[in-house]
């Protein structure tokens, strides 16, 4: 797999008042995905978001809507048979951040809705944010589109090395037990920031080319032609694979 | 005209205090309740001092500011106040988000409590 990116619109949810319905400006992408960023208050997440559509801290408040989204197009290449490069396509990522709301109340299946892959973050300087993983991982698998959606364990601060209170083997061991991939990160510094959506990304994309891949088939058999491929409409599909 | 009436007096002064307390130390905002309060949290019931400071005080944020952006008062014919506020909040580092709050002050023993109190962030399009 490999990704580039063509372009970093800095788009918010506050363009989109009041409806939720997002326009787009440009519809030029194949795939549209929704990612969500899940994880105690503090633990960055919002920060690791800005790093990643904008490679900057960025303090910028939204203050007229409850939840907020960046944006990011990347392409991506699946590989074709033997090793050989496939298919480029254009991915418009969309990635989802509460703006605190979980510490008024808990959040709710609307806002689960959706978003076709989970980052879910903990901070590696709280031993309780960790521990809280667990917690968001029950919440995630009762209001996600199923039981098992791609998820990757992301732990952040790791550019806080002497005030850490997670180790790196309970962390690696916790998403093992899950089956999910595990990354060190740091907002601060970008490490791993990249590396953790793209590794969620391919997770996604992997998953939608074997829906693809089923669809063609009753497709070809029922003589139908599928177009232009909707990452949304797929996902509506995918729970049923 | 003169002075606001008893009611805007008593109203926006215990508003001022409710969020001063309520900013600076939450625990002790058992003052204002009593037994019978009740305080609907983003839907969320509780009932009794205890329970109602139990659960303020829990709120998962170290820092906590309150704006109000309006505030209105109205005597009721039981001779209780009800006091809506309108205003912006901002917990330790989080956006800023709007929320709506009302309360019911009650005269006791020559001091007012607050019988009721319902909270809801100003939150659309969240479900």
């Amino acid at each position: 797999m490999k990704i580039e990116i063509i372009s970093v619109p800095g788009t918010s949810a506050a363009d989109t008042w009041p409806s939720k319905t997002i326009t787009m400006t440009d519809g030029d992408y194949d795939y549209l995905i929704k990612l969500l960023a899940l994880g105690d208050s503090g633990v960055g997440k919002t920060t690791f978001l800005y790093r990643y559509t904008d490679n900057k801290f960025n303090p910028k408040f939204i203050t007229t809507v409850g939840i907020d989204f960046r944006e990011k197009r990347v392409v991506y290449n699946t590989q074709g048979p033997n090793g050989s490069s496939g298919k480029a396509f254009k991915v418009h990522l969309q990635l989802w951040d509460t703006a605190g709301q979980e510490r008024f109340r808990s959040l709710t299946t609307a806002f689960f809705r959706d978003a076709m892959g989970f980052l879910l973050m903990f901070d590696l300087t709280s031993q309780q944010s960790f521990l809280n993983v667990r917690n968001w991982m029950s919440q995630l698998q009762a209001n996600a589109y199923c039981e098992n959606p791609d998820i990757v364990l992301i732990g952040n601060k790791a550019d806080l090395p002497d005030q850490r209170e997670v180790n790196e083997r309970q962390a690696r061991d916790l998403a093992d037990k899950y089956g999910i991939p595990y990354f060190e990160t740091s907002a601060a510094t970008g490490q791993n920031v990249e590396k953790a959506v793209e590794t969620l990304l391919d997770l996604i994309m992997k998953r939608m080319e074997q829906c693809v891949e089923k669809t063609q088939v009753s497709d070809t058999v029922n003589g139908g032609n599928s177009g232009k491929l909707d990452g949304e409409k797929r996902a509506e599909k995918k729970c049923a694979c | 005209m003169g002075d606001k009436p008893i009611w805007e007096q008593i109203g926006s002064s215990f508003i001022q205090h409710y969020y001063q307390l309520f900013d600076n130390d939450r625990t002790q905002l058992g003052a204002i309740y009593i037994d019978a309060s009740c305080l609907t949290w983003e839907g969320q019931q509780f009932q009794g001092k205890a329970a109602i400071v139990e659960k303020l005080s829990s709120l998962p944020f170290q820092k906590i500011q309150h704006s109000i952006t309006a505030q209105d008062h109205q005597p009721t014919p039981d001779s209780c106040i009800i006091s809506m506020v309108v205003g912006q909040l901002k917990a330790d580092e989080d956006p800023i988000m709007g929320f709506h709050q009302m309360f019911l002050l009650k005269n006791i023993n020559d001091a007012w409590v607050c019988t009721n109190d319902m909270f809801r962030l100003a939150l659309h399009n969240f479900g």
